[in-house]
Parts: C-alpha cells; sequence; structure tokens
C-alpha cells in the first residue's frame, strides 16, 4: 500500500487519540491567533501609512526642481492610478499697500487623491474641498491676518488678481514642521500663466500618485529604478517628519509586539502537543519496525502521517482566521474611516505557512527520530528511550523558534528582547519549579493530607510539571506583556504628549525682543515657554578637509551638508537629550565643543575628537566633537542635530526660537503680536499634535482589538497547555480510586497541585512581563520614565494563578470521573 | 449466583473469556454496583453505597493485583508502592514501601521506573504494592496473565506465600487451572453461574 494512503488509514484510526485532536486543534488555534494578529495589523498598518497618505495628499509622489516629465504621469495613469500635478513656491501677495510672504502650493483640481482638504467658507462653515478653481485662492487664517482681509475679497499674486474663496482650514501638508510662512493654495496653471513656476522662480514641481497598492508599487520600482528626474526625490508616507516618523514607528512596533506574543503562545502549544504526541507513538514504531518495516519507510510514513493532518488545520485554521478578521475589521472600521482597505490574504497564508514550520520544527525531529526505535522495544518500553543521542535535527525547533521571532518582528532589537526575556523567564520558572519539587519532598510527609497528595503528584510527574511550569509561564508571560505591559506603554505615549505640550513656535526673534516678547506671553496666558538660540549656518569642513573635496557613498550625507544647518547652544542638556558618548561640556570649555545627535555621529561617521567646521553669517567655528547624544525626535520640544557651546558660540549672529503652550482662542492676539513684530514667524503644531494623538489612540484601539483575540487564543492555549497531562492524570486517579481514594482527595490534591504551578507561573510571569516591559519601555519604545504598573501586574499574576487552578480543576472533571472499573477492563 | 466466600479463604474463580471474570472481581470489590442482587463485603451491603463510601471500604479492607500489572510508569518503583499508603495519610509511607519491596525481593530496585523492570519484576512491585497496606481481602485479576509460565509459577509463589503470612481472604480470577488449584476452593463462571469447575 502506498505510503500515502496508509497515513490516511492511520490517521483515520487514531484520530480519536487525544495527542492527535490536541495537535490537530493546536494548529487550528496557531494559525488562527497568527493569522487573525497579522491579517488585522496588515490592515492596521495600511489604515496607518494610509492615513500617513492623508498626510502627503496621495500614496506616493515624486518631487523634483523642473516640472516633471510627461511620461512619468502617462506611466501612473497607464498603471491604474490616480495623479495630480502641483508646484510649492514662495510668493508675496498683496492687497492695497500690504504684503506677506505665503508659502504657496498650486495644484490642480484633482487635489487631494488621499485625505481631505478642508475649507471655511463666507459663511464660517467648514466644508470639504477640491484644488482652488481658476482665479480663486484660498489662505490659511494667518494669510488673511497678515493681509487684514476676509474670504471674499481680491489679492493678488505674481501680477494676477485672485479672488480669496475660502479660508484653508486643513490640508495634506506633509507633517512640514518648519513652515516659515503662512500658506496658500491656487491653481495650477494661474501659477504658471502668472510666471510663478519659471526658470529660478525656485518652485519645486510635484506629482502625487494613489491608487491600489500593487500598482502604487509596481510604479513606485519604476521610478526608483531610474525614471527620477534631475534633483528630484521621492514623497513617500514613510518618510514623513521625523516626529510623525516616531508616531509610525512606535504603532508598527506594539502590533508587531502583539502579533509576535500571540505566535510565541501558539508555538508553546504545539510544541508540547507534538512531544506528546510523539511519546506515544513510539510503540506503534517499535511494532511497525518489529513486522519489517524498513526504516525509511517508518519515517515517510510518520512524516506522511503529520502533513495529511496539518495541512487541512492549517487551511481551516486559515480560513477561520480570515472570517474572523473580517469580523474584526467590520466592527473596527470606525478607526479608520474613509479608508479603504481589502481583506489582505497574504498575512493568513503567512501564518498558516508559519503554523506548519512551527509544527515541523517541534514535531518532525522526535517523530523523524523515532525510526531508529530498534524493533526489539517492543519487547520492552524502556528501549524507546534510548534514541535520545544529540543529533542536528533537534536544533530545528530552536531555529524554527528563533525564524519566527525574527520574521513576526521584524526587528532585530524588538525580537532580541523579546526572546532574551522569555528566555529568562522560561529559567526561572524552570529554577522555580524544580525548588518548588525539592520542597514538596521535603514537605510533603508531615502535610496536610490533601497537599501531600498533591505535592506528591507534582513531584511524580516531575518532568511533565516542570515543562508544564515553564509552558505556563511563557504563556502567561505573553498575556501580561499584552494585556498589562502594552496598554501602560501606550498610556506612558500618551503621557508624553500632555494637554499642555508647547503647540506654537515663534522664529526670528531678535535678541532686543526678547523679554517683551515673553512678557506678552506670559500676559496671554502662555506656560512652559522655553527660548533657544538659532544660527544658521553651513557645515564647511571636517577635520581640516573641505566638504567639496569629502567623496560621500550616501546621497543623504551628501545632502546634509550642503543644507543649511540650524546650529544652537544651551549650558545645560536640553530634556529629551541623552550624552551617549562623551560627556556634556558645561558652560566653558577651553576649546569649542560641539554635540552631534547619534544620526549625524552614524551619517558623517564621526567619532569623539573629530573637529567640525562652521560658517555662520560672516563668521567661522571649529568645534571639537565632545560628545554624542540620543534625541527623543517624537518629544515635541524643540531639538538640534548640533549643539555648540555657550561660551564659543553666543556671539555668533543668531535669533531666537521659542515653543510655547496657548490655550486654543487665541490665534486672533497671536497675530496682532505677529504684526508688531514684523520679523517674527509664528508656528501652530496644534494640528500636528492632534494628528499623534490620533494615531496613539487609534493603535490604543488596535491594540486593545488583537488584545482581544491574543487573549483567548492564550486562554486556550493555556487549556492545552494542562490537558497535556489529562492521560496520565486519567490512569492515575482510575487507579488511585480503585486503591480507595475518594473525590473530595483527588480534587484537593489537583486543586493544590495547580494552584501551586499557577503560583508558580504567575509569579515568574509578572517578573518576567515587567522587566521586559521596562526593557521594551526604554529601548523599543523609548519612552521615558516608564514604571510597569505593579499592582495591575500582581493582580494579574494572581488572577492568572486562579485562572491555571480553576481551568486544571475543571480538566480534571472527567478525571473525577472515570471509573475504577476501567483498570479491570483494560486487563 | 450464590457466592459467600469466608474470612483468611482462598477463592478462584475460572472461565472462558467473555464469561464475566472480571464484571464479577468488579463487583465483588465494590468497583461497580449489581442492577439487582446483593453483594456484601465484610458485611456491609455494597449495592446501597455510594461510590466514595465504597471507595473508603476498598482503602480500608482491599488489595488489588492486575493482569497488566497498572504501575504508574511516572513513579519509582518505591512511589507506586507508596500510593495506598500515600491515600491513607501515613508519614512513614516511604519506610514502608522500603520494606515492601524487600519482602518481594526488589529492595535494590525500588528506585528504578516501572519501564526499567522486566515484567516478572513489575508484578512483583504490584504484589508489594497489594499487600503493603495489609489489607484483609485481595483482589487479583490474572495475575500471572502476562507471565512466562517460570516467572508465572515464581510470581504464584509470592502472592499465596504473602497471602498465607498476612493471613488475607484471596478472591483470584485465572485462566491457568494450576494456580486456581491452589486455591482452597474455586469455581467455573460460565453463562452467568458458578458452578464447580471440570
Amino acid at each position: 500500500m502506498n505510503v500515502f494512503r496508509l497515513a490516511l488509514r492511520t490517521l483515520r484510526r487514531e484520530w480519536h487519540l487525544v495527542e492527535l485532536r490536541t495537535l490537530a486543534a493546536s494548529l487550528v488555534l496557531a494559525v488562527i491567533a497568527l493569522g487573525v494578529v497579522a491579517t488585522l495589523s496588515t490592515r492596521i498598518e495600511r489604515g496607518i501609512l494610509a492615513s500617513a497618505a492623508e498626510l502627503i495628499g496621495g500614496d506616493l509622489g515624486v518631487s523634483a526642481p523642473a516640472p516633471l516629465p510627461e511620461p512619468m504621469l502617462r506611466s501612473a495613469r497607464a498603471d491604474g492610478l490616480a495623479a495630480t500635478r502641483g508646484a510649492s513656491f514662495r510668493s508675496v501677495a498683496f492687497v492695497g499697500e500690504r504684503s506677506q510672504l505665503l508659502d504657496v502650493l498650486a495644484t490642480d483640481g484633482v487635489y487631494p487623491l488621499r485625505g481631505t482638504l478642508e475649507v471655511r467658507g463666507a459663511d464660517g462653515r467648514d466644508r470639504t474641498a477640491r484644488g482652488p478653481a481658476r482665479g480663486e485662492v484660498f489662505l490659511d487664517h494667518r494669510a488673511m491676518v497678515g493681509l487684514g482681509i476676509q474670504v471674499g475679497q481680491t489679492i493678488q499674486i505674481g501680477g494676477r488678481d485672485l479672488h480669496v474663496a475660502a479660508e484653508l482650514v486643513r490640508q495634506p501638508d506633509g507633517g512640514e514642521l518648519f513652515a516659515l510662512a503662512p500658506r496658500a493654495l491656487m491653481n495650477l496653471d494661474d501659477a504658471s500663466e502668472a510666471g510663478l513656476l519659471s526658470l529660478g522662480s525656485r518652485a519645486r514641481h510635484r506629482l502625487l500618485v494613489a491608487g491600489p497598492p500593487a500598482a502604487v508599487a509596481t510604479w513606485r520600482a519604476r521610478v526608483e529604478s531610474g525614471a527620477l528626474p534631475q534633483g528630484g526625490e521621492l514623497i513617500t508616507p514613510e518618510k514623513m517628519q521625523e516626529r510623525m516618523r516616531t508616531a509610525f514607528d512606535r504603532a508598527s512596533a506594539f502590533l508587531r509586539l502583539t502579533a509576535l506574543l500571540s505566535a510565541l503562545l501558539a508555538g508553546v502549544a504545539i510544541a508540547l502537543a507534538s512531544a506528546r504526541y510523539a511519546r506515544r507513538k513510539a510503540a506503534e514504531v517499535a511494532l511497525l519496525r518489529a513486522l519489517g518495516t524498513p526504516r525509511r519507510r517508518v519515517a515517510a510514513l510518520l512524516v506522511t502521517t503529520l502533513a495529511a493532518l496539518a495541512l487541512p488545520a492549517a487551511a481551516l485554521g486559515m480560513a477561520i482566521a480570515l472570517g474572523l478578521a473580517q469580523g474584526a475589521w467590520y466592527f473596527a472600521r470606525q478607526l479608520f474611516d474613509n479608508i479603504p482597505t481589502t481583506l489582505p490574504l497574504g498575512p493568513a497564508f503567512a501564518a498558516a505557512a508559519m503554523g506548519l514550520a512551527v509544527l515541523a520544527g517541534f514535531a518532525l525531529p522526535p517523530l523523524v527520530r523515532l525510526a531508529e526505535v530498534p524493533p526489539v522495544a517492543v519487547f520492552r518500553e524502556s528501549m524507546q528511550r534510548r534514541v535520545r543521542r544529540f543529533d542536528v535535527l533537534y536544533l530545528v525547533p530552536l531555529v524554527t523558534a528563533i525564524a519566527l521571532v525574527w520574521v513576526q518582528s521584524d526587528s532585530a532589537k524588538l525580537a532580541g528582547i523579546l526572546a532574551a526575556s522569555l528566555a529568562g523567564v522560561a529559567v526561572v520558572a524552570a529554577l522555580l519549579s524544580a525548588l518548588l519539587l525539592v520542597i514538596a519532598r521535603r514537605v510533603a510527609p508531615g502535610a496536610h493530607p490533601a497537599l501531600r497528595l498533591g505535592l506528591a503528584a507534582l513531584a511524580r510527574r516531575r518532568g511533565l510539571s516542570l515543562v508544564q511550569a515553564t509552558a505556563l509561564s511563557l504563556g502567561l508571560c505573553a498575556l501580561l506583556l499584552l494585556a498589562v505591559i502594552a496598554p501602560s506603554l501606550l498610556d506612558g505615549w500618551r503621557r508624553e504628549l500632555p494637554v499642555d505640550t508647547p503647540n506654537w513656535f515663534a522664529l526670528n526673534l531678535q535678541d532686543d525682543q526678547r523679554d517683551e516678547f515673553a512678557r506678552s506671553l506670559e500676559h496671554m496666558g502662555a506656560t512652559r515657554t522655553n527660548m533657544m538660540p538659532l544660527a544658521v549656518g553651513k557645515l564647511t569642513a571636517i577635520n581640516g578637509k573641505p566638504i567639496d573635496s569629502i567623496a560621500f557613498a550616501d546621497g543623504e550625507a551628501k545632502d546634509s551638508a550642503d543644507r543649511q544647518l540650524r546650529l544652537s547652544w544651551s549650558a545645560e542638556l536640553p530634556p529629551s537629550n541623552q550624552v551617549v558618548e562623551g560627556r556634556w561640556p558645561g558652560p566653558s570649555p577651553e576649546r569649542a565643543e560641539v554635540s552631534v545627535d547619534t544620526s549625524w555621529r552614524d551619517r558623517f561617521h564621526l567619532k569623539l575628537g573629530d573637529t567640525l567646521s562652521f560658517e555662520v553669517g560672516e563668521g567661522t567655528l571649529d568645534a571639537r566633537v565632545g560628545s554624542v547624544r540620543q534625541v527623543d525626535w517624537s518629544s515635541f520640544r524643540v531639538n538640534f542635530f548640533l549643539l555648540l557651546d555657550p561660551a564659543h558660540a553666543g556671539e555668533l549672529p543668531h535669533t531666537w526660537l521659542t515653543s510655547f503652550y496657548l490655550p486654543r482662542g487665541h490665534a486672533d492676539e497671536l497675530a496682532k503680536i505677529s504684526r508688531e513684530y514684523g520679523n517674527l514667524s509664528l508656528i501652530d503644531v496644534d494640528a500636528l499634535l492632534d494628528r499623534v494623538r490620533e494615531i496613539v489612540d487609534r493603535v490604543g484601539s488596535a491594540v486593545r482589538w488583537v488584545l482581544g483575540f491574543s487573549l483567548l487564543a492564550g486562554a486556550l492555549v493555556l487549556a492545552a497547555a494542562l490537558a497535556a497531562s489529562a492521560q496520565e492524570r486519567r490512569k492515575e486517579a482510575a487507579l488511585l480510586r480503585t486503591l480507595g481514594a475518594t473525590r473530595a482527595q483527588l480534587r484537593a490534591a489537583a486543586a493544590c497541585e495547580f494552584a501551586l504551578l499557577g503560583w508558580v507561573a504567575g509569579l515568574t510571569a509578572a517578573l518576567g512581563a515587567t522587566g521586559a516591559g521596562l526593557w521594551l519601555g526604554k529601548a523599543v519604545f523609548r519612552i521615558e520614565h516608564f514604571v510597569p504598573p505593579l499592582w495591575p501586574l500582581v493582580g494579574a499574576a494572581a488572577l492568572a494563578a486562579l485562572v491555571v487552578m480553576a481551568i486544571g480543576l475543571f480538566g480534571t472533571r472527567r478525571v473525577l470521573r472515570t471509573s475504577p472499573m476501567a483498570l479491570l477492563r483494560e486487563g | 449466583m450464590n457466592l459467600r466466600v469466608a474470612e483468611g479463604e482462598s477463592f478462584a474463580i475460572v472461565g472462558a473469556s467473555g464469561s464475566g471474570k472480571t464484571t464479577l472481581l468488579g463487583l465483588l470489590a465494590g468497583l461497580d454496583v449489581p442492577t439487582a442482587g446483593s453483594i456484601r463485603l465484610d458485611g456491609q451491603p455494597l449495592e446501597s453505597m455510594d461510590e466514595e463510601a465504597r471507595a473508603a471500604i476498598r482503602r480500608r479492607l482491599v488489595g488489588f493485583v492486575f493482569q497488566s500489572f497498572h504501575l504508574l510508569p511516572a513513579l519509582t518503583a518505591e512511589e507506586n508502592v507508596m500510593l495506598p499508603l500515600e491515600l491513607e495519610g501515613d508519614n512513614g509511607a516511604r519506610e514502608r514501601a522500603h520494606a515492601a519491596l524487600e519482602s518481594v525481593g526488589l529492595g535494590a530496585r525500588r528506585r528504578h521506573y516501572p519501564a526499567q523492570l522486566s515484567g516478572g519484576e513489575q508484578q512483583r512491585v504490584a504484589l508489594a504494592r497489594a499487600f503493603v497496606h495489609r489489607p484483609r481481602i485481595l483482589f487479583a485479576d490474572e495475575p500471572t496473565g502476562n507471565l512466562d509460565q517460570h516467572t508465572g509459577e515464581h510470581i504464584g509463589d509470592l502472592l499465596f506465600e504473602m497471602n498465607r503470612h498476612h493471613a488475607t481472604t484471596l478472591i483470584l480470577v485465572t485462566h491457568d487451572a494450576r494456580l486456581a488449584a491452589r486455591c482452597a476452593r474455586s469455581a467455573e463462571l460460565h453463562e452467568g453461574r458458578l458452578g464447580v469447575p471440570a
């Protein structure tokens, strides 16, 4: 008979075996958990990306100093993408005697492809709009105040009269924080005809596209592989302004963390079930070998049987996962309103493949090795255990686990921390339970009869108890990380942006205006005012070697070197900065010192003691790299890549940059101030703050959703882990019943046993989750002063211990009903 | 059927496979209750007791030996023997188990697991377990059924010797006519009736 048919027959015959069903159920569960989480995560990540796309007004874009070539537009349309063209430039608007420098975006009528353009009409009502029609312009509030006009009046830009059709409220703007001037939105053809886009106008032309993800990816690949014009660059949702990027990075790290943890939960269950199945098969393999089946055929049969079980189970898990993910999406849709995202199939397939890989990793090695069970073992059970020599095959589960962590996390740091924490939990759990077993042996003789029986039961199943305690600890730790640590990390993130986070920046303040401006702010009710000097300069040399003569391998480094730099100085290390190399110089070092951000160190391969030369206005400054800082760019404080020491930089030509918090509703007063200080630029970052807060909230909701599924999977996995010993327990209970044990005795013994298991697991898991939480908070999410919530952790661990006991007792109900007659019937 | 086994007596039930020997043994030991009729163990009517009360009687009065030994694989020989004592809450369980194993000649192998013992050795451990808490009645279900003739005879010797030594009432189910013949009395179960064996 061929192996496949024999395998199917074996499977049909063995289907009643608890081990086999547990194995199949664990695999289905694993695939469901992985699939639901991965599908939801992908969708949410797409949602977040789409939400980032709202910020740039399209899924992808290209910007260049010259008009973008027509073939590029045609190829986008040919790929099935919608496209919009535009250009940004600076121009001065006039109304009578008044003038105002504006940041102008000229667009066609299709703009924006993603996100909403919100304007306020003369009637004071907000509405969504498309790019302005010919002869029309939208101005933001600052521009209106600056020019002293209302909606409905006319202004002049580039010599053309434009009707102010509405006030610009919100536009997909790329999240650019330091847009210096008020904004205007006008028609692209008007701008072109007015000569505002001619050569020398320094206009930046751009093309934005939007459409199905695959088409966007195709177009992107084509553009990246050579269609990019000179001086052109891609505008991508990922390449966001630094603060937003941190928010997105954190958001996806959160989702990956939840997916990874549920994957690990599932892995634990599969490992337990497959080890049990392999043990169960040993006798059968010995019999097959004794009956003359060749070793290779036995191995083939085992592998095929496993495959015949696993493939349908994985397919079933995948189908259920997709169904659940679709259902969850239906309810979670309001999180990402207006963003159409189709059900991604990829993650569910990946989850099925991963589930199969885990199964293969954990189940195949012991099964394949079973083929080496000597035929003579059929007579002597102990010989089945001889197949224990070290074999490279046993590395497969380890490699599988590592690969799983790697693939799921997509981040070496996240994976490393989780792996190390969970390994720590496993070791501690094993040590604690070993200790418990030693105590059990010592204490048992004098203890209460129920406790004695419970302790004896734990001690009897030494190996299994160790495995169970370790598996339970790992599972509970994963659950605690998901249920307690993740929400608390999110809270920490939310707290970083308290209500009074500075929401205004003022640029260009002169030395002699500082005090008066500060008083005006205080008068208005502004708080958290912080002023930093700001000098604009250029990097001219590194270690005496002129920048022009340095060949930068990295285009970004060259761009940074060419750009104008914002320099500042401070006697104190600013908050949200951390010195990671060297030391902070103090107020007056002997030689001029510069402290660089880690990204600058890496970009220019700098080390302590290197000399950077700057040109600021008419003067120059050579500064030694005295320290390297890690800057938290998500902090919404004023931060700089380069900080000089005040003793040497204080005399450089500079202005002041001020950040402060001003409750909403003071825009008119601020506009008045900005007219009084003609040179002052005021920047409102409320919209950006709102965006980040919105992302935190969305991720929070998403994590709660994912958590729901992971908790469910986790609970089922825990139950599966506890069921691992059910068979042994049943047989033991029947024997003990025959020997005269009462149900109460067995129940009390089981309660003691599971309570002890539960407490070991709960305690270890709480310790592990606290450690991992602290580590993750610091290293991955960079949330300052993150304190894991102690009492919720202790409470959750205690609850988990109770749940373990309850599930354990629930699982013994059948065992207690086992008739002692069963033993006699077995022979 | 009517059957009465006196205290200290040894009684064998023989019969073909499927004749109901094991069912009868289970009923006599209080593992199950009859749908009709009455069974008294040590004067107490089993059919009117619930499972808990029957368990208490078993714990106090009864020892068991099974055809396939029924030792718990995760326990050492000594721990297997300790089980009935642990159920009684005996503080000297280990010492008594050790002594019981010595009495069946397995003192040196007390730390071994069932899988590391031969069939005969496993049944000796089972005998030690059956007698360790000094039961007044021993039920043995085909105690030599899984053993070769020589080992079976040895186990039979041991069983009867311990039975004598502890003055236990013995009820034995077996195929083995020679083993049955060593009992003071025996009966054949055939189509639900007990008769004198041919």
